[in-house]
């Protein structure tokens, strides 16, 4: 009791207090009363620490009330936004970030190692239960992924073969066009298949031209200047014995972009 | 080390590194207990050359230093012996911002002489609005974290003032804020939050300075 009086610097209480306890210790001879006297000397050395302590920052005084309200101001408190002492006391809390502020600040007076972690996450021991699902679920996605791929391929190769089959009647139905127009001028293998324009393309429609005379439906002659025309054939009614007359030559075109341009 | 003294590195050395490296995550300190039974097991007697490498790797691979804060009970702590950088760091969770509150009750205990009552921190703490009995929008259960967490992170150090009735504690720096942090460092900080000078406090200073 009494502790904040004997504390205030000023009073002399806690001097006089342990001038009574002597004078009082010479009266006692029983071991209680020794004990009573042990106990209150322990409570006055805490008393005169705490003296000591205030006499030590009375040298220079810290006022954490100032050190608070700047501490709020470094952590973005709109000071003069506040309006009474009892808004202050039971007011909400800091804007948000407050804290994130003051801590970038504090992390630069701290030797703090950086926490250690595994970048993937590590094993858990509760894996067995999520991993059935996951299982699961996997086998789910996969089966359709499996389903989804066939129809895909499927529609990939249809697509292929029919534009080629159609590229091929195309250029079939152009060559037959011409010769209709003008039955005796066979065309010039180059002039038709040429594309000047792109060396690609041009190559396509030589490939597209090799299916026609593969099928029998146009035929590749060289003329007097020993250039090769091409020129369409009638599917011969004639059976097999005709095909068999065609002479069936291979040839090997090479054509470079060179060449071409 | 010579590059060849680096072969005859036993291989619980590099299991106490990542081991170190793992426990550190929380900032417990490390007791050599759990370091006998977990790495070293029966190689009893190679503890000390087993420990010393380990904190040698730490330094020289990650810039950690190895700090036995209780020698008596055999407690360690890894603490970065890197220059400070400029820039932002990467904080987990609510790291940056304990760190805050932790640099702002260091402030208040050093300067209010390296021992302040639990009460009178609190009263502090309230100028900030932060309150022992209401969840802090960031630090949830703030009593907790500072009573506990930052204790059991050897941070803060907590004691009991004798003969007080109900019982009453003081807080002190703990032995992981002597090593992490300065008295100097932590007037710095005071000075500029107050933009004064830190000799403005002159007994603060001559023992930040001492």
């Amino acid at each position: 009791e009494n502790r904040e009086s004997m504390l205030n610097s000023k009073s002399n209480r806690l001097t006089e207090a342990l001038e009574e306890a002597n004078r009082l210790f010479d009266g006692v001879c029983r071991a209680r009363e020794a004990a009573l006297d042990a106990q209150f000397l322990v409570i006055a050395s805490n008393i005169g620490k705490e003296k000591a302590n205030e006499l030590h920052s009375e040298m220079s005084a810290f006022d954490s009330t100032a050190f608070a309200e700047d501490l709020l101001t470094f952590m973005g408190v709109n000071r003069t936004e506040e309006t009474d002492d009892s808004e202050d006391a039971l007011g909400g809390f800091l804007p948000s970030g407050a804290w994130q502020t003051m801590g970038e600040e504090a992390l630069k007076y701290f030797r703090r190692a950086p926490t250690f972690h595994y970048m993937m996450g590590s094993f858990k021991s509760e894996s067995p239960v999520p991993k059935q699902r996951i299982e699961r679920q996997k086998k789910a996605s996969r089966g359709k992924a499996e389903q989804a791929m066939p129809a895909q391929l499927k529609k990939m190769e249809v697509s292929h073969q029919e534009a080629t089959e159609k590229e091929v009647e195309r250029i079939l139905r152009i060559l037959q066009t011409h010769f209709e127009n003008d039955p005796n001028t066979p065309i010039s293998f180059f002039d038709f298949v040429i594309d000047p324009n792109s060396f690609a393309r041009t190559v396509e429609n030589m490939f597209h031209v090799s299916f026609l005379i593969k099928d029998g439906l146009a035929k590749i002659r060289l003329d007097e200047d020993e250039l090769p025309i091409i020129e369409p054939l009638k599917p011969s009614g004639g059976g097999e014995e005709d095909i068999r007359a065609g002479a069936r030559n291979q040839v090997v075109i090479s054509l470079d972009q060179r060449e071409w341009q | 080390l010579s590059a060849r003294s680096w072969l005859l590195i036993p291989p619980q050395v590099s299991e106490l590194v990542q081991f170190l490296l793992v426990k550190d995550q929380k900032k417990i300190p490390i007791k050599r207990a759990d370091i006998l039974k977990n790495i070293i097991r029966e190689y009893r007697d190679a503890y000390s050359e087993i420990v010393n490498k380990a904190g040698r790797t730490l330094q020289e691979v990650f810039g950690l230093q190895l700090v036995e804060i209780d020698t008596k009970r055999h407690i360690y702590i890894l603490i970065n012996n890197l220059p400070r950088s400029e820039g932002q760091y990467l904080c987990r969770g609510k790291e940056k911002e304990k760190m805050g509150l932790l640099l702002v009750i260091l402030s208040f205990i050093f300067m209010k002489g390296n021992s302040v009552k639990d009460s009178a921190l609190w009263e502090f703490l309230h100028l900030l609005r932060v309150y022992p009995g209401k969840q802090h929008s960031v630090f949830g259960d703030v009593r907790k974290l500072v009573s506990e967490e930052f204790v059991r992170q050897k941070y803060l150090e907590t004691t009991a003032i004798p003969l007080t009735d109900p019982t009453e504690f003081k807080y002190q720096w703990g032995p992981r804020a002597e090593k992490e942090t300065s008295k100097k460092d932590v007037l710095n900080f005071v000075a500029k939050i107050q933009s004064k000078d830190p000799k403005f406090w002159a007994s603060q200073y001559s023992e930040a300075m001492a």
